[in-house]
């Protein structure tokens, strides 16, 4: 477990770091304004990881995660005021940055199997995808007019 | 995560510094927009970063075994993300309860994937495969489902393991580029978009999202939280949506439409797919 929490502990800041530099060059944040609030995520996630793993519950450590931030985040937390301020300082879309800089170098050793799927295959996926995201934003218009929070 | 060592992951410097300069250069590049019709196409340093790394496999900077180190990151990434998704969503849980009916509803909307591709898929002849590809976004557990069900090598297992490539590879791109197009284009509202964009994937959810923030900026804190919300009642509840109501709903659909091009077939002769 130790040396698992240790490894976690170096690729988060290793991403971290990746992030701190995206949010630098894309929403001027000098990098040490935003580390408080990288620390807090990365505290974050280790928690949730370090749960999954010791918690009997078939629930993935992103379960755990979203729940243990939104809690400390919550008004009537205390200290969820530091926890809400540094955490502004990172932009979400420097988070997404690296991520898909990374998936786009690991999608690489995939594009054999992508490559045999073939055209008709793809077609449908589209369609899958274009399903569900304009299923949902259509359900989720009507509701929100009729309670007119839209 | 446990397939590559950890270790060697975190020794692997020159995996790093490319992500590290790809993320510099594609945010210092920065975003455009292009209009299409009456919308406009994002075009995010996300997106800029995917396709530069999808390129740089195919040279001699990345080999096999970068981009199989790259896999823990981009997992270990995603938890970072949620972690920022969560502490977005704490401010702002009164508006969440608010709109949670919205929110549990819009679930349903996977049912379109059903209705929209289910049909496309039989009319290009797939037969069983279909019923894998259409009856969810295939992620991980849905995949699990099928391949529990109907097993890994059956007709099912294909169609599945079909869109879970496809979603790993463009989901978040092609996620990305139709929210900021739709929600341009479309008089739909970008929040309902927002609550779209939680298909149950961090990095679909992060790109999608993205894209209608970098349309509505002034919307960012909403946007995130009701994508953020959206996107774990799908984690968590996906699952048994599937098993209980989306792949009963595609196999009877299926078996439907099949019982129909028989009797047209039985009737004509038809042709032989």
């Amino acid at each position: 477990m130790l040396k698992s929490v240790i490894e976690w502990t170096w690729v988060l800041c290793i991403f971290g770091v990746a992030a701190l530099i995206g949010n630098w060059f894309g929403m001027d944040v000098l990098p040490w304004e935003a580390i408080p609030g990288m620390l807090v995520l990365i505290a974050v996630s280790l928690v949730g990881l370090m749960l999954e793993k010791a918690l009997p519950f078939s629930m993935p450590a992103v379960g755990y995660i979203g729940i243990l931030a939104i809690i400390i985040s919550l008004p009537w937390f205390p200290g969820s005021d530091y926890v809400v301020a540094w955490t502004s300082q990172i932009g979400i879309l420097a988070l997404a940055t690296p991520i898909l800089a990374y998936a786009g170098i690991s999608v690489g050793s995939n594009w054999a199997d992508f490559r045999k799927l073939g055209f008709r295959s793809f077609l449908v996926a589209i369609t899958v995808f274009l399903g569900t995201f304009i299923g949902s934003a259509l359900i989720a218009e009507v509701i929100l007019r009729w309670q007119g929070i839209i | 995560m446990e397939k590559v060592e950890l270790k060697t992951v975190i020794k692997d410097w020159r995996l790093h510094a490319i992500a590290f300069i790809l993320v510099a250069i594609t945010e210092a590049i920065g975003q455009f927009s292009i209009a299409v019709g009456p919308g406009v196409i994002l075009l995010l340093p996300m997106l800029y970063a995917f396709f530069l790394g999808l390129g740089l496999y195919f040279t001699p900077l990345i080999s096999e075994k970068n981009a199989k180190n790259a896999e823990p990151l981009i997992i270990l990434g995603v938890t970072l993300l949620i972690a920022k998704i969560g502490v977005t969503i704490g401010p702002q849980i009164e508006a969440i309860i608010a709109a949670g009916p919205a929110l549990l509803l819009q679930e349903l909307g996977n049912l379109g994937t059903i209705f929209l591709a289910l049909p496309l898929a039989v009319l290009l002849g797939f037969r069983r495969e279909s019923i894998g590809m259409t009856h969810s976004i295939a992620r991980e557990p849905n995949v699990g489902l099928i391949v529990n069900k109907f097993g890994f090598s059956s007709p099912e297992g294909r169609g599945v393991m079909a869109v879970y490539i496809f979603g790993t590879v463009f989901g978040a791109v092609f996620l990305g580029l139709i929210s900021g197009l739709l929600a341009t284009a479309t008089p739909l509202h970008p929040l309902s978009f927002a609550m779209a964009s939680g298909v149950g994937s961090g990095s679909m959810m992060a790109a999608a999202s993205g894209s209608l923030i970098g349309a509505y900026p002034e919307l960012e804190e909403q946007i995130v939280a009701f994508a953020g919300a959206s996107n774990l009642l799908s984690l968590s509840t996906g699952l048994y949506f599937s098993i209980f109501i989306g792949l009963p709903l595609t196999e009877k659909l299926y078996s439907i439409m099949m019982r129909r091009s028989e009797r047209k077939t039985a009737k004509g002769g038809g042709p032989n797919a």
